[in-house]
């Protein structure tokens, strides 16, 4: 046993805990639980059961727009993976309470050096990983992984909490406590090989746009290629620039690495102006991408991955705008599916990360 | 003056990765999404004041000793 996996949909914060526990109840060596619930549980009820249930573990995890198990995306429940002391070798947890507070991560990192006595830019990033949950409304992901990436090479990967598309207050968990405007930093040192698999599905086309005028604190674009951003984006498209919105989920934007988007996504119009859902820097070349299939194109790139060697377990974050764009195209159940035969756990976020802050983008943690 | 941002480019990335040529894409995929694209950058490259500041900033926020 490496990892277990279980859900409810029990809408008591206490039965739906008791179940999970019922559910891992046979196993004895399990040493850290990841867990996602729906906002819609009391946070603080639900953070409190979780830690009363596995009272000697630690428990952590975060409030979704939507869950994913094996098999079956989710709504209105909780899902969790314990980890056994066969796949963790060790870990540590660190909140970020005050997003605001400038050097939150190094202040974490230095808790992560004290725990593994060790520099953070020493320790040898195949034996490492870290996960990310970052409150989806704090605007804060950018400087955040843009911090860690700075201060070591171990890999980070993970999602921005949601809310049930309510768009007002997101949470994380820790050892029993509910934390707003907050995030999580996780190190895990597995003693099992992992890896991390990115997968969106877009590709980009030949058209261009650089911005020009932007506000990076708010993720606004006022202009592209000294054009108001509106009519660039619509001209570019060939579209009416009353019908943008119409068109950002099909045709976000992508900043290109190595023919590899990573995705820009507008989420409104504000006059002539577009607000994005992560930021985009001046002068930073975007591409404007065209959406493909998400359930063919996802399981083409967990294939590739499961042919170097078998995937044993994985946590998923999917990004919100998939999870819409798979409802609207009735293709919930076909990319459930596609995880059927892998224990997952995973949510629908607010933005990803890895290596940077993305969009409509899954990144995903995979253990062999 | 040219070539200065590829050779500063260059030196980000040789001591960052430290001879790991697994690292050398994180690298530069990182370098990018903070608004460098070292793949545009070349020895005939004019040396913009404004993107070496930009790289100045990174080699202090990436804490490294590089000789210039």
């Amino acid at each position: 046993m490496s990892v277990k996996i279980a859900y409810s949909t029990n809408t008591s914060s206490k039965e739906a805990s008791q179940e999970i526990k019922e559910k891992f109840s046979n196993e004895n060596n399990l040493k850290l639980v990841l867990f996602f619930a729906s906002s819609n549980y009391d946070p603080n009820e639900i953070a409190a059961e979780m830690q009363n249930n596995f009272s000697s573990l630690k428990t952590f995890g975060c409030t979704t727009s939507g869950e994913l198990i094996s098999g079956l995306m989710l709504k209105n429940s909780i899902v969790a993976m314990a980890f056994s002391d066969d796949l963790i070798e060790d870990f540590s947890v660190e909140v970020l309470d005050d997003l605001n507070k400038k050097d939150a991560v190094d202040l974490a990192f230095k808790n992560f050096e004290s725990h593994y006595e060790s520099k953070m830019q020493e320790m040898d990033f195949k034996k490492y990983v870290g996960l990310t949950l970052i409150d989806g409304l704090s605007l804060a992901e950018e400087k955040i992984i843009d911090r860690i990436g700075d201060l070591t090479n171990i890999p980070f990967v993970g999602g921005s909490t949601g809310d049930d598309l309510k768009f007002t207050k997101t949470h994380v968990f820790y050892n029993g406590k509910a934390f707003s405007n907050s995030a999580i930093l996780a190190l895990l040192k597995p003693k099992v090989d992992f890896d991390i698999i990115k997968t969106q599905s877009f590709k980009a086309l030949d058209k261009k746009l650089i911005p020009t005028k932007i506000n990076s604190e708010t993720r606004t674009v006022y202009e592209f290629n000294n054009i108001p951003a509106v009519k660039a984006y619509t001209d570019l498209i060939g579209i009416d620039i009353n019908d943008a919105s119409k068109y950002f989920m099909h045709h976000p934007l992508g900043l290109m690495a190595n023919d590899e988007p990573f995705v820009r996504s507008p989420q409104q119009t504000k006059d002539d102006a577009m607000v994005f859902y992560c930021n985009v820097s001046e002068n930073m070349e975007l591409s404007l991408l065209e959406s493909g299939n998400i359930v063919d194109d996802t399981k083409r790139d967990l294939d590739l991955a499961n042919q170097k060697r078998k995937i044993k377990s994985m946590i998923n974050f999917n990004c919100i705008l998939r999870t819409l764009e798979l409802e609207a195209k009735d293709q919930t159940e076909a990319y459930g599916k596609v995880f059927e035969d892998i224990p997952t756990i995973g949510f629908s976020t607010y933005g990803e990360q890895y290596l940077g802050h993305i969009n409509q983008t899954s990144t995903i943690l995979v253990f062999y | 003056m040219a070539g200065q941002i590829k050779n500063l480019v260059e030196q980000i990335i040789k001591v960052r990765c430290n001879g790991n040529p697994t690292l050398i894409n994180p690298t530069k995929i990182k370098l990018i999404l903070k608004g460098i694209n070292p793949d545009k950058f070349n020895d005939e490259s004019e040396d913009d004041p404004i993107i070496i500041g930009k790289l100045q900033t990174i080699i202090k926020d990436l804490n490294l000793v590089i000789e210039i």
